[in-house]
């Protein structure tokens, strides 16, 4: 029987039949390793007008690796012995998109290293920003002392999208900061964030944030509210809300924030 | 950073217009309105943002209108955005029209009441969110958003600020009218399923450098996507999926995927009324060589893509079964779904392609995407917008952004 006839009888049997029968269907990915070695050799080379085919070998070997803990070891070892090497900025951001699928703490101390480099730091958060270990975490709260200026705000980015609420003190810190771009970054990865500890913190900086900032950072505090209303918090949405109520407030936040209010 | 001190703000105008109304003063017929012309208090104000291409197509459709007055555009090319103003100008005979390079000054215009968003995927969910923030009404072109992770910010920001957010496949309502009509009027019965087929997925991009022409801000045109040096063809935006055009690479585009995906999964999600839901699971299959998806809904529903020995949108009922006629939903206003969008700016309902709609067909292909890369099938936790217990998969929701730009 075909996989689609499969699929059709499935279908008017139940979902969890039509889910099993796909997956026992689908052949699982295999990869040639005399052309998984091959691809590792076009790396030491490749760079930008390069055919990115000549490394498809890599790729597959990520999706056949899944659920093979000690083949995807191997192949993580080889992916960040080349990150270490001395291979291009094409060929960097190939390994790093790979890494973003795969890395695991094993990869955090190459990537690491890459986070000042005003070159490489952008595709190091690529790959560390989806590794879910708290290795990679770790590595981007260290470097927020080591960078500044758009690299800082990279990292800040990060640190909100991976949710890190460790980072909450040294983001709140940055709502201090005379850069703008600094300010909107903290303000945007804390309502991200979105504990009470994050509002708080936004709340309080609304009305020290310069102009080119104030409405990343009061956007921050309703995202706030919205999560701390999620997570059943009323009394601590409320507070967010009725502190953007008042008639110094523009127009558009104050209903926002009425609507949020009417919302709890 | 950011330019704070451009244009006055609308309050600053009126203030200003209010001193000189102590000398005699003539008000143009144009200002009041007339048959033809609603007053300018009545008009809706626009900029555009990304006016190549696809952009340009909707600067025209606003820009036609009696009820849209246009101000500004927006082009990280200076060749494209004074030619986007000299048509401005010239369509209302003056030199009013303002070019900007960087979307952040037009939205920090106060006298703006909405833009049309037309830049390449990538910027999509940045530019939108800030627009809401800033108390514009949106009309965002398809693909909407670029990864799963962005399309609920995009629709927090809108409810957020109760902004009407438009996205922009017109295809939706306007392409599959017999397939649509087919399954509203009930006369195939309860449908069961339907078929997508869309292609390619956009590729990895290297391609070799070459100078930045004059008048090209390759850094902004990059913004959140990863570096690269600039080539035409990674950012001409011919509408190509298969090379020479950024739809067909992935840090700017899913591809024919979701370029015209957007119009046939959105097609689709309309046909058979899944427009306010979305998939739990999408499964992968591997047919003798051939790749295949098929979404479940929580209804049962299914929708395929690319299933084989099928066609676009062909749809399957329950035969010897009727169902009660439906009223097809269509756009207000006059106008297509440019018309929509400016009807529903003033009336402040929800347009006929409503962000959160879009967003529900965005989940489709991108999720596809997921299931293609990984060649295995996913579980879908709507509320949550997470593939449940499935850290591998979870990785694809987002990708980092290359600074200072944050979402």
């Amino acid at each position: 029987m075909k996989l689609h006839e499969v699929t059709r009888l499935a279908a008017a049997t139940g979902p969890a039949v039509l889910a099993g029968s796909a997956v026992v269907a689908a052949e699982p990915p295999k990869v040639d390793p005399a052309e998984l070695d091959k691809a590792f050799e076009t790396l030491k080379t490749f760079d930008w007008g390069s055919d990115p085919k000549t490394l498809s070998a890599i790729e597959q070997a990520v999706v056949a690796t899944q659920g093979d803990p000690a083949g995807s070891t191997a192949l993580e070892r080889r992916l960040v012995a080349a990150l270490g090497s001395d291979i291009s900025r094409a060929a960097k951001d190939y390994v790093c998109r790979m890494l973003r699928t795969m890395g695991t703490a094993d990869s955090v101390p190459v990537l690491a290293a890459m986070l000042p480099n005003r070159d490489l730091s952008h595709m190091a958060r690529y790959a560390l920003e989806r590794i879910p270990a708290t290795e990679a975490g770790t590595a981007l709260r260290e470097a927020l002392a080591k960078t500044d200026g758009a690299l800082k705000v990279g990292l800040i980015q990060s640190l909100g999208a991976r949710g890190d609420a460790t980072a909450t003190p040294a983001l709140t810190g940055l709502l201090d900061d005379s850069d703008a771009a600094t300010v909107i970054a903290a303000a945007t990865a804390l309502g991200a964030i979105g504990t009470l500890q994050a509002a708080k913190a936004l709340t309080g900086a609304v009305a020290k944030a310069p102009g080119a900032a104030k409405s990343a950072v009061i956007d921050a505090c309703f995202r706030c509210a919205e999560r701390l209303l999620a997570d059943g918090k009323r009394g601590d949405a409320v507070a967010v809300y009725k502190s953007f109520t008042g008639e110094d407030q523009p127009k558009h936040v104050r209903l926002a924030a009425t609507r949020g209010l009417l919302r709890q | 950073m950011i330019n704070q001190s451009f244009r006055p703000t609308r309050r600053q105008f009126l203030a200003g217009t209010c001193a000189a109304a102590a000398a005699p003063y003539v008000i143009p017929s144009s200002a009041l309105g007339d048959d033809d012309r609603p007053a300018a208090s009545e008009r809706i104000v626009m900029g555009g943002i990304g006016i190549g291409n696809q952009g340009r197509g909707d600067l025209g459709a606003f820009l036609g209108r009696s009820d849209v007055q246009y101000v500004a555009v927006c082009d990280v090319r200076k060749g494209v955005r004074e030619a986007a103003k000299g048509r401005v100008d010239g369509r209302y005979q003056n030199s009013d029209c303002k070019a900007y390079n960087d979307f952040r000054e037009l939205l920090g215009r106060d006298d703006i009441d909405a833009v049309h968003i037309a830049t390449p995927d990538h910027w999509h969910a940045i530019i939108l969110v800030d627009a809401c923030r800033n108390n514009k009404d949106v009309y965002c072109q398809k693909p909407e958003c670029l990864t799963l992770a962005e399309g609920p910010k995009m629709v927090a920001a809108a409810r957020r600020y109760a902004r009407v957010v438009s996205g922009g496949s017109q295809r939706v309502l306007e392409d599959y009218r017999d397939v649509v009509n087919k399954c509203w009027s009930g006369e195939i019965g309860p449908v069961k399923e339907i078929n997508v087929d869309v292609g390619p997925l956009s590729q990895l991009c290297y391609l070799p450098a070459e100078p930045v022409p004059d008048g090209m801000d390759w850094e902004m045109w990059l913004g959140p996507a990863p570096w690269a040096p600039y080539n035409k063809a990674r950012c001409d935006g011919n509408f190509s999926t298969r090379g020479g055009s950024w739809r067909s690479y992935l840090d700017y585009s899913g591809g024919g995927m979701t370029d015209w995906g957007a119009h046939h999964f959105g097609g689709a999600t309309f046909a058979v009324d899944v427009r306010d839901l979305q998939p739990v699971e999408v499964v992968y299959h591997a047919d003798n060589g051939r790749r295949w998806l098929t979404y479940r809904y929580p209804n049962g529903i299914l929708i395929h893509h690319n299933q084989p020995n099928t066609g676009n949108l062909h749809v399957v009922g329950t035969p010897g079964e009727t169902r009660p006629p439906k009223t097809v939903p269509s756009y207000a206003g006059q106008g297509g779904i440019h018309g929509d969008f400016i009807h529903c700016c003033k009336t402040r309902e929800k347009p006929f392609r409503d962000i959160d709609r879009a967003i529900n067909t965005m989940v489709l292909p991108l999720m596809g995407i997921v299931a293609y890369q990984l060649e295995r099938s996913l579980k879908w936790d709507a509320a949550k917008q997470e593939f449940p217990g499935d850290a591998e998969a979870n990785r694809f929701l987002d990708r980092a952004r290359r600074e200072p730009w944050v979402l």
